[in-house]
């Protein structure tokens, strides 16, 4: 169908940089007999945005979720090949995936604030993990949390009031305050916006950008425009596979391989 | 076609609307004809037994005869005819001319009657000498024709009771010895032999009741929760999870009465008899509620799945999502939103416990308990019934004066019910997160 073996693909488009934060080798993950991804080999780097992109079922959600270990929360789920944060494994058998979680937060498509106060979702990682030493600092990391989700100046007269009583915008708003508050050195986004009106998305894509310069942050999203604005790095996601790895200026102008040509201009997905 | 006309589809589909509406209304008139009859019948049986026929008699506490009575060995029959004797000079006093003879002294006042005069004057001695006045039961025949259930053509047969008897009673009433008051003694006394329920109450009962629900509490809830939260959340799903889901919701629909033979084997034969435990013994409440336990644990385990499944899985992994380990996960998020559930499984449970008559005959709760409860360890341990025993055990009884004792026991039962609910909303609105 295709002239090229599509694994080799991204090998041979991924820039040589010193600076990765995330090395995915090989990687193969099996839902029951589904094959839901097939050896993905991906560098992710430091203080970089990168978008997975691809049609609908193509597997970047669940790629997404192996570099938090969220897929160890799903029975069938079996995931396989080597996944390196800062040249350590995070599926060895000593690694707790608590310790990893805090270190790569994730948002999910939903907006999932807990039922509690505005003040409560934001320091509950910071609680959970003892990163605050008094009521102080607690208030500190929460003020600064709520300000780089850009969304202090909204709330700050009621931070006590329920957090699933703010708009949807500001409710995922409040789950980036949250993911950020545990200090993450890298952020995982599954399609933050889809939930979201253009007004909303703006300034959660506006935030993603300031975001940037403390974390690196990967976003799957269904919107190429999306990709192509928020991001510096996209890969091309199909039928389980990465087809096409690369600087996203690159992919959406030239893009190397016709599938991705052909999801980015519209006829497939 | 005009939209001004039902076409023949919309107006059959309309028909088969109205007529499902209707349906549904008819069933709800039924379920409020039956609740209004239900309680009507309650009501209407049952509020006597709440209502008890007392003498007033100012007995003279003569020293000599205490003494004398006290010396003898029926020591009540002494105390008896001090009543008698007291009744008569009263009557006479009054303008009655009729005779107070042993007879019609038997026939109106309860046989419980000395004895109360006894426990007073034991309770106070500094009231020998002195005349006190004491409203004292009447009998259970006297009682009834008070309230209308005995009249002259019932008592055609009657041995116990004459029409000159009734005559008498009529009179008494004329001159204010004989009322009508509200029977405490009914929610606070004992079971009474089968001659005199008009001294008999549910208190005890109501004791027993109470202690079995607070183990029946302590045991399920922990255990049911722990249970729950395992298998929901933290079992790997395979045919071994899978044959433990499927047999607790067979355990579910397990009559009651093999929960009971099961206790009596389990708890009094192997635990009280050969192991030795002296708390496990027959009757005990502590054993009538491990029983009822292991009837409830089923039904609150089923609900309080019910309630974590319902808890979205996003809320999990929220949690999960900032680091929080899967305990911490489930404690801090899961459990507060399921609470609300798990509470309304677990009155559900206890609500259905507390009915529960048949677990209690097999364990032998279903005792004579005249004497009180005491200490605090006795509470759980010293032979009791529960409520719905006692009240099986009064309909059992011939007297139609037991039957209305059951009645009144079932509104107390009812009362006891609506308590207990009440709780569970408040503690429910409590835990309740409205956001």
């Amino acid at each position: 169908m295709f002239d090229q073996p599509s694994n080799l693909a991204p090998q041979v488009e991924t820039p040589v940089t010193t600076d990765h934060k995330i090395t995915a080798e090989n990687v193969n993950v099996h839902y029951g007999d589904t094959h839901a991804i097939k050896d993905v080999n991906v560098k992710i780097d430091d203080k970089t945005v990168t978008a997975f992109i691809g049609p609908s079922g193509c597997g970047k959600s669940t790629f997404l979720r192996c570099l938090n270990r969220m897929n160890d929360t799903i029975d069938i789920c079996r995931v396989s090949g080597l996944i390196e944060l800062d040249g350590e494994d995070i599926n060895h058998a000593k690694v707790d995936p608590v310790q990893l979680r805090a270190k790569v937060g994730m948002v999910f498509q939903k907006p999932n604030p807990f039922p509690k106060s505005i003040f409560d979702n934001v320091a509950y990682g910071p609680r959970i993990h003892g990163q605050a030493a008094n009521k102080a600092e607690l208030d500190e990391i929460v003020e600064k949390s709520l300000r780089s989700a850009a969304l202090w100046k909204e709330v700050k007269d009621r931070l006590h009031a329920p957090g699933t009583g703010l708009s949807g915008g500001q409710q995922q708003r409040l789950c980036i305050a949250r993911a950020v508050a545990t200090a993450p050195e890298v952020l995982l986004m599954d399609e933050p916006c889809s939930a979201l009106d253009p007004i909303a998305t703006a300034q959660v894509e506006e935030l993603i950008d300031e975001l940037r310069e403390n974390f690196s942050v990967v976003i799957v999203t269904h919107s190429m425009q999306q990709a192509a604005r928020v991001s510096q790095k996209t890969a091309f996601f199909h039928l389980g596979e990465l087809v096409e790895f690369g600087e996203t200026g690159q992919i959406f102008t030239n893009p190397h391989d016709s599938r991705t040509e052909s999801y980015i201009t519209g006829r497939i997905g | 076609m005009s939209l001004y006309l039902e076409s023949p589809r919309t107006k059959k589909r309309n028909a088969a609307e109205r007529r499902f509406q209707s349906y549904g209304l008819a069933a709800i008139a039924a379920a409020l004809f039956f609740l209004v009859v239900l309680l009507g019948q309650i009501i209407g049986n049952g509020s006597g037994a709440f209502i008890q026929t007392r003498l007033t008699v100012p007995v003279t506490l003569d020293a000599a005869a205490i003494e004398k009575a006290e010396g003898s060995m029926m020591k009540t029959s002494g105390y008896r005819k001090l009543i008698v004797a007291s009744l008569s000079a009263e009557m006479q006093a009054k303008g009655i001319e009729a005779e107070l003879d042993s007879k019609a002294a038997k026939a109106l006042l309860s046989s419980g009657a000395p004895n109360t005069l006894r426990q007073h004057v034991l309770a106070n001695p500094a009231d020998i000498g002195s005349t006190v006045t004491l409203k004292l039961a009447g009998s259970s025949r006297l009682d009834g024709y008070m309230k209308g259930r005995v009249t002259r053509e019932s008592i055609s047969d009657d041995k116990a009771i004459t029409p000159a008897h009734l005559d008498l009673a009529d009179e008494l009433i004329g001159v204010g010895l004989l009322s009508k008051g509200f029977n405490w003694g009914f929610v606070t006394g004992n079971d009474a032999s089968d001659l005199r329920p008009e001294q008999s109450g549910m208190g005890q009962s109501v004791l027993g009741s109470l202690a079995m629900m607070l183990v029946v509490l302590a045991v399920c809830l922990p255990i049911s929760v722990a249970a729950s939260i395992y298998l929901e959340e933290f079992a790997p799903k395979n045919k071994l999870t899978q044959f433990i889901e499927v047999n607790i919701s067979n355990l579910a629909a397990v009559p009651s009465i093999v929960f009971g033979i099961l206790a009596l084997a389990a708890f009094i034969q192997f635990g009280g008899g050969t192991i030795g435990i002296e708390a496990f013994r027959a009757s005990a409440p502590l054993v009538g509620g491990l029983a009822l336990s292991l009837m409830t644990l089923p039904t609150i385990i089923i609900a309080t799945r019910a309630a974590l499944k319902a808890v979205p899985q996003s809320m999990r992994d929220a949690a999960l999502g900032v680091g929080a380990s899967k305990m911490q996960a489930v404690f801090h998020h899961v459990l507060p939103l399921a609470m609300p559930g798990i509470m309304t499984g677990t009155i559900i449970g206890l609500a259905a416990a507390l009915g529960e008559t048949a677990p209690l005959l097999l364990i032998g709760m279903v005792a004579f308990v005249q004497t009180d409860i005491s200490g605090a360890t006795s509470f759980f341990t010293d032979p009791n019934v529960g409520m719905p025993a006692q009240i099986y055990i009064w309909a059992t009884r011939a007297d139609g004066a037991w039957y209305e004792r059951a009645w009144g026991g079932i509104i107390l039962l009812l009362i006891f019910l609506a308590c207990m609910n009440i709780v569970a909303i408040l503690l429910r609105r409590k835990f309740e997160r409205r956001w």
